[in-house]
């Protein structure tokens, strides 16, 4: 059973150019596509099934295995190119995305998906459903871990705050939750749209731990996923600040990187152009 | 006690607890109304197959949706409305949209809401519910039917949403009751008429055809605690028999029972069909006695509905 992997930087920097050229490739083929919220989390995603998640591929419904919700389930194409590049579906499939008929849809779906814990896609529900099941791993002594990311524009909604007020309820320290902090929603930057800071405050007087990570560094969001993990009596959020469009140099930073158009084959060759990785083998 | 002297709730708690105690992962969840759902004798019984999650209907019908993909069963209550409405797209996405083996209970349907009122008087439920793919429509009418079917759901993987009527029910079945997923009871026998029931309108119905049988009128009565699949060979049958349908039902006439009816015999087996039920309006704090006269379907509104279509068949 496959379960850390060690750490090497160069391999994890290739790792996430390379997922970054995949995924702009996929929205490609697809004509559109959630940037920007996919580039942001990719890092996270990263460390989670490559260096913290106890998960094998070949077994993928163990009943021990570690659990991963993408709350924000219109990052779903980060997600995809993890789960295949992780084993869990052959690579090829990844350019079915959107397409009729795929298993690749542009919101997660668990039914569709191999290595999907949970669907997701009209925002706030997948949180409660993480916390759904931390509670199962409570109630059967089950030592696995629930890790879930929420969007921050997804934390307008009031179930986010529901689940939150239950997961501090109930003690979930078996519950790392980040918030994927790019600080723009669809409407613009989540300060001018409705207000979410002091947000770390705010996970605070829900009873959670709060760490706070820079969402694109190795380092942090390893450090800081050890000391959340660690956390006793409580559950943890991870606000990690991260950037929208992360790596694009076209869409990085840009609200507009929510979801793009790619009406054809030359802007899908932009899109690509500047991801260029040297010697990558792709398809 | 006889089972049919205690309260549809209470049944519903010394079942569940029964049930648990012969499958540790079926669950009870609340939002803040487990003493109106009758389960605390469930907390007390099995506390770590209970959780309240408070006033969160929302939140219950996700945290339902996890544990379920952890192999729990959970029976996830509400009143009617907070169920099927306040948290519609909790159930259909999380549940019905997932698959997720959740039960969803929604309590107090229809007038039966009394004193509640308007705000928690909820006549779309059926309609909503028969509207999501993928999910399963239930209404006990007595508490052996709510017994035995409360087994089979727990028994039985999938989304399902069930009404559950909270207070004392006119006995209907007995011990030996076996609820049938995906058939209609045929309750009375008859010709002039069919009347379609389901949940809390079967009992008038029978009290109608009481009162008929003592002017020498049988009707066919055709009791269905599932709504959805629906049984179509039994209508159909007994369309061609009377043909004449009259449909019952607790909610909205829009999209529920008569719905149903319609677009089965539609397609089908055309006859005549008279919908009895609430016409497309809110409900209000009253009795349900009130209720029942002001919207038109209690004993003697479809004693006279029957009796209409006999005069005119003369």
């Amino acid at each position: 059973m496959e379960h850390v992997s060690a750490f090497d930087r160069t391999v994890f920097d290739r790792r996430a150019a390379e997922f970054r050229y995949v995924i702009a490739d996929m929205m490609g083929h697809a004509g559109s596509g959630h940037l920007g919220g996919a580039f942001s989390i990719l890092e996270i995603l990263i460390t989670l099934y490559w260096r913290e998640m106890h998960i094998d591929p070949k077994n993928r419904l163990m009943p021990t295995r570690d659990r991963f919700v993408l709350s924000k389930g219109h990052a779903g194409p980060a997600l995809y190119a993890t789960l295949a590049f992780r084993g869990y579906f052959d690579t090829k499939d990844l350019l079915t995305l959107n397409k009729n008929g795929t298993n690749l849809p542009s919101h997660c779906d668990m039914l569709k998906t191999p290595g999907i814990d949970m669907t997701a896609g009209s925002l706030g529900q997948g949180l409660s459903a993480a916390v759904g099941m931390a509670i199962a791993g409570k109630i059967d002594k089950k030592d696995y871990n629930v890790f879930a990311i929420i969007g921050d524009g997804e934390s307008n909604e009031g179930q986010i705050w529901e689940a939150a007020m239950l997961a501090a309820h109930k003690k979930l320290d078996n519950l790392v939750v980040f918030t994927d902090y790019n600080k723009f929603q669809i409407d613009g930057p989540t300060q001018e749209i409705c207000a979410l800071d002091p947000l770390t405050d705010k996970w605070k007087s829900f009873g959670w731990e709060v760490f706070e990570c820079d969402g694109h560094s190795w380092d942090s969001i390893w450090e800081t996923l050890q000391k959340a993990k660690a956390v006793q009596g409580k559950p943890a959020m991870i606000i990690a600040h991260t950037i929208k469009g992360k790596g694009h140099p076209i869409y990085e930073n840009k609200c507009e990187s929510h979801n793009i158009r790619i009406p054809d084959a030359k802007a899908h060759q932009e899109l690509l152009n500047a991801l260029h990785v040297e010697g990558l083998q792709w398809p | 006690m006889s089972l049919h002297e205690k309260e549809m709730r209470q049944v519903y708690a010394e079942t569940l607890v029964e049930i648990i105690s012969q499958n540790p992962n079926v669950m009870v969840l609340e939002a803040d109304l487990s003493k109106a759902s009758g389960t605390p004798p469930v907390a007390k019984a099995h506390p770590s197959n209970f959780l309240d999650v408070g006033v969160a209907e929302a939140n219950m019908m996700g945290v339902a949706a996890g544990l379920a993909s952890c192999g729990k069963i959970p029976f996830a209550a509400t009143f009617t409305p907070f169920a099927t409405r306040r948290a519609c797209d909790q159930v259909t996405i999380s549940i019905a949209y997932a698959k997720r083996n959740v039960k969803v209970i929604g309590t107090s349907p229809g007038i039966t809401a009394t004193s509640n009122g308007g705000t928690h008087m909820c006549f779309q439920d059926l309609a909503i519910m028969r509207a999501m793919p993928n999910m399963i429509v239930l209404s006990p009418c007595d508490v052996y039917e709510l017994r035995s079917m409360l087994h089979w759901m727990a028994a039985t993987e999938g989304p399902m949403y069930m009404q559950l009527l909270r207070m004392k029910e006119p006995k209907i079945f007995d011990e030996n009751y076996k609820f049938i997923p995906g058939k209609a009871v045929q309750i009375r026998e008859g010709n002039a008429a069919t009347i379609v029931t389901t949940g809390y309108t079967t009992r008038w119905a029978i009290e109608a055809a009481n009162a008929l049988q003592a002017q020498g009128i049988s009707v066919d009565i055709l009791h269905y605690p599932m709504i959805k699949p629906f049984d179509t060979q039994s209508l159909v049958a007994s369309a061609k028999k009377t043909g004449y349908v009259i449909t019952v039902e607790n909610q909205n006439i829009l999209g529920g029972l008569g719905s149903a009816v319609c677009e089965t015999l539609s397609e089908q087996y055309p006859v005549k069909v008279k919908r009895m039920g609430v016409h497309d309006v809110f409900g209000e704090v009253a009795t349900e006695d009130y209720l029942l006269n002001k919207h038109e379907f209690s004993a003697n509104h479809i004693k006279a509905a029957v009796l209409e279509n006999v005069k005119n068949k003369i």
